[in-house]
């Protein structure tokens, strides 16, 4: 659904992103990278509201821009908070409806803020609106045609728990149902929730792309970090360290002991045999770090790896 | 583009606005009335140049400067500009939805109080149908320029009050080519012409008065159609 | 004994001297007056004020040039120079732009960004904050209604075309000085008074401007159409250039008593002054 070939924009000597390359198909996928990273300026890309300095993007097969037809499958909800203050949200999401020439603007008006949890015949001004219901009318204004893609970024924030939870529930939905959307945020265990495929932008370029648990297993320069219960910690670990599979380790308090591993899987066939040798209960392994943060920090961190 | 109209004149239509540029409507007719009761001058020259000099050269652009500048100017610079340009709607039916709504608003708020002013006067009828002609001419033009000024630039408003002051209140008022470049001069020779005077500053028809501001105005709007098309969007 | 050491404890109290209340007063008026030029600040933020200021004093170059280039024609009483009140009328409509940019832009920010609250948690109270403001706005304007009649004073002085002795350079210097401040002491109360109103600076702009040009379109109007000459004095546009003139001994094109004139100037100016200080003074500031 969107193609981004080599794609590269700088303002002035500015370079927001550079020679980024991916494409993104139906379901959701999340877009991440710490603030100054060129996510919200990917976007715009996407949506056709600014131009690329180099390369190609495509937009369900045609370039944005070029076709303003292409606008009307394509729901954006922006990152800036200022709306059309003096109007109400029915209001506003019933403009939405009429700029895409729908037959029935009123009604379709309703049931997309119907699906934000807000109410269309409500009279207050849009200035009078909390962040949270702000947000909620820009994620309808958004949804009001139907869009085969939504781009949103940064929609959750400012609101509440139960109300990101109903939101992430509406993307994951509109993404089971073939639908493109393409998620930025910087609320990674909620993004988690989303779904697995993530594009993690740092300083202008594509990090990573993809399922993130494959992404961690892909990052052979950062040791898999574990932990293990056991009754036997010590000599569990003196087992583990004869494996050849174990980079570090450490004891912990009680039961515990946590382990540094480059071979996940050799060190998971280890495992057990080891445990028979340290004559050891295995009561747990839980993976530390194969979680989407962990994933997000070794990407944009900085690198690890000794210097030669 | 009704919806799009209907939406533009909502936003122009705001209780500040309405209240000042409303004063300075009220202002011209309690002006007129003054010259009509007034013992000094003649009342047809007296007449004329209030509405030059109040109307045209003051009243006019300005409020054409406050609604036209800001009619797509508020959108382009506080980023809301996105939920009108990210729809299936061609950028010159947006730029013509601006335009109609802010010359609905500053018509009647510039040409009728002017008119009034010009009747209560007592200058005849002559001047009184060369004020709605003058002043409407003079409104089309200012909205279309004003229009592509607030797409232009940021602090629309300064610019435009910039070139009200500084070119058409002084450098086109050397004459020449720099009159030829400016609105006022060409509304108010049309003035003139129309309320049985001379020309001013530039020797115009009054057809030339009426076409070229007029010309100068489509041309405006065109380049906000093609500025619109081409730009970033928040 | 160990030679470890921490050296950055984060946050710790400013030990040294405090300029009080005074220093505050300084810093802010220095900051506001930069920040009405656009100094420090991008290229579109100065072109405007200073294209203004230059305008301001093209005349005064030009007058200076044609008095270098043509002293013989001078000499036999040509009267292709202005008197220095009379430049004012050159420049009238810089000086009415650079009012309209400057007041505003020192005052409507700090309002519009909420600045305003932290400035007051500041030793400065909110008298103190206009009079920082204003100890910025006169010497800004300033340069519009001192600079260039002082420029043309040396100027022409240097080209043989200036006063004939030092005391009548002194005389000029004085009046130059005095009448400069008395422009941007007036414009100084009117703009910032009406950039009081609005925390929009183009609004601000605006209505500095219409408060002058109407006041000035309509005066004139009603007095040619026969109403008293002393409508005049409610002409802002007008009343501060027809003092200079009178400083100059010279009369402008109101005819009305001198002393009638400075009273309407000092009322204008106390008068804005105080509208001023009464919006501020009721103004809410809270975030």
């Amino acid at each position: 659904m969107i193609e981004l070939d080599h794609v590269s924009k700088w303002f002035g000597g500015v370079v927001a992103v550079s020679d980024v390359s991916f494409s993104v198909g139906p379901g959701v996928t999340a877009l991440l990278g710490p603030n100054g990273a060129g996510k919200s300026t990917v976007i715009r890309l996407v949506c056709g509201l600014t131009l690329p300095s180099q390369g190609r993007i495509s937009v369900l097969g045609r370039q944005p821009r070029r076709h303003l037809d292409l606008f009307g499958h394509i729901g954006l909800v922006p990152q800036q908070e200022a709306l059309f203050e003096s109007m109400t949200a029915g209001a506003f999401v019933t403009l939405a409806a009429e700029l895409h020439s729908l037959d029935a603007p009123g009604s379709a008006a309703r049931a997309a803020l119907g699906a934000v949890d807000l109410d269309a015949g409500d009279t207050r001004a849009l200035a009078e609106y909390s962040k949270g219901m702000r947000q909620r009318v820009k994620v309808a204004q958004a949804l009001v045609h139907d869009p085969p893609l939504l781009v949103l970024d940064e929609p959750l924030d400012g609101l509440d728990p139960r109300q990101r939870l109903t939101l992430i529930a509406l993307f994951r939905r509109l993404g089971s149902e073939g639908r493109g959307v393409l998620v930025s945020s910087h609320v990674l265990d909620e993004v988690e929730r989303f779904g697995s495929r993530v594009l993690v932008m740092a300083q202008g370029r594509l990090a990573a792309e993809g399922d993130f648990h494959a992404i961690r297993t892909l990052m052979d320069n950062r040791p898999h970090r574990l932990r293990l219960r056991t009754d036997r910690p010590r000599r569990l670990g003196a087992a583990l360290l004869e494996t050849g599979t174990v980079v570090g380790l450490a004891v912990g308090g009680g039961d515990q002991l946590v382990v540094d591993t480059l071979d996940v899987a050799g060190f998971r066939r280890a495992v057990a045999p080891a445990a028979r040798t340290a004559d050891a209960r295995l009561l747990e392994l839980v993976p530390l770090d194969d979680d989407l943060e962990s994933v997000f920090r070794y990407l944009v961190g900085p690198d690890p790896s000794p210097t030669r | 583009m009704t919806a799009l109209f209907r939406m533009f004149l909502a936003s122009q239509v705001t209780r500040a606005r309405l209240l000042g540029l409303g004063s300075l409507g009220l202002l011209s007719v309690l002006l007129g009335l003054a010259l009509g009761a007034g013992d000094g001058g003649d009342p047809a020259t007296e007449a004329t140049e209030l509405v030059a000099a109040f109307g045209l050269s003051l009243f006019v652009p300005v409020t054409c400067l406050v609604f036209a500048s800001a009619v797509l100017g508020e959108p382009h610079e506080d980023a809301t500009l996105v939920y009108l340009w990210l729809r299936p709607v061609a950028r010159w039916r947006l730029v013509a939805a601006a335009a109609a709504a802010a010359l609905a608003v500053s018509l009647p708020v510039v040409v009728v109080p002017l008119a009034l002013a010009a009747a209560v006067a007592g200058a005849g009828a002559d001047l009184v149908l060369a004020t709605v002609a003058s002043c409407s001419v003079a409104t089309v033009a200012y909205t279309g320029v004003f229009i592509w000024l607030g797409l232009r630039v940021r602090r629309a408003l300064v610019w435009g009050l910039a070139y009200i002051l500084v070119w058409e209140g002084f450098v086109a008022r050397a004459g020449g080519t720099a009159s030829l470049l400016a609105i006022r001069p060409h509304t108010r020779s049309l003035l003139a012409h129309l309320a049985g005077g001379s020309g001013e500053l530039i020797e115009v028809s009054a057809a030339t008065g009426v076409v070229l501001p007029l010309v100068a105005a489509a041309l405006a709007l065109a380049l906000a159609v093609r500025r619109l098309t081409r730009q970033e969007v928040a | 004994m160990s030679d470890a050491r921490i050296l950055d404890r984060g946050y710790r109290r400013y030990e040294g001297p405090r300029r009080g209340v005074a220093g505050a007063v300084g810093s802010l008026a220095r900051h506001s007056a930069l920040r009405a030029l656009g100094l420090r600040r991008s290229f579109w933020a100065k072109l405007l004020p200073l294209a203004s200021v230059g305008i301001a004093y093209v005349p005064a170059l030009v007058f200076v040039g044609i008095a270098a280039l043509l002293p013989d024609q001078l000499r036999q009483g040509s009267d292709l120079l202005p008197s220095y009140a009379g430049y004012y009328g050159f420049i009238t409509a810089a000086i009415v732009l650079f009012v309209a940019l400057v007041g505003p832009e020192v005052l409507c920010p700090d309002r519009r960004h909420r600045m305003l609250g932290l400035y007051l948690a500041s030793p400065l109270t909110r008298d103190t904050y206009l009079v920082a403001k204003v100890l910025a706005v006169v010497p800004v304007l300033a340069l519009v209604t001192l600079g260039p009649p002082l420029l043309l004073l040396v100027g022409l002085t240097f080209a043989d075309a200036g006063p004939d002795s030092p005391g009548a350079f002194a005389a000029d210097l004085v009046r130059i000085i005095v009448g400069g401040l008395v422009i941007s002491a007036a414009y100084t109360a009117v703009s910032l008074a009406v950039a009081s109103f609005t925390d929009r600076r183009p609004v601000a702009s605006a209505g500095v401007i219409l408060v002058l040009l109407v006041s000035s379109v309509a005066t004139v109007a009603l007095v040619a159409g026969g109403a008293s000459e002393r409508l005049f004095l409610l002409n802002l546009g007008a009343v501060p250039f027809e003092l200079v003139q009178r400083i100059y001994g010279e009369r402008g094109e109101m005819d009305v008593a001198t002393v009638e004139l400075v009273l309407a100037n000092l009322a204008w100016t106390l008068g804005a002054a105080a509208l001023l200080r009464g919006r501020y003074q009721r103004l809410r500031v809270a975030r």
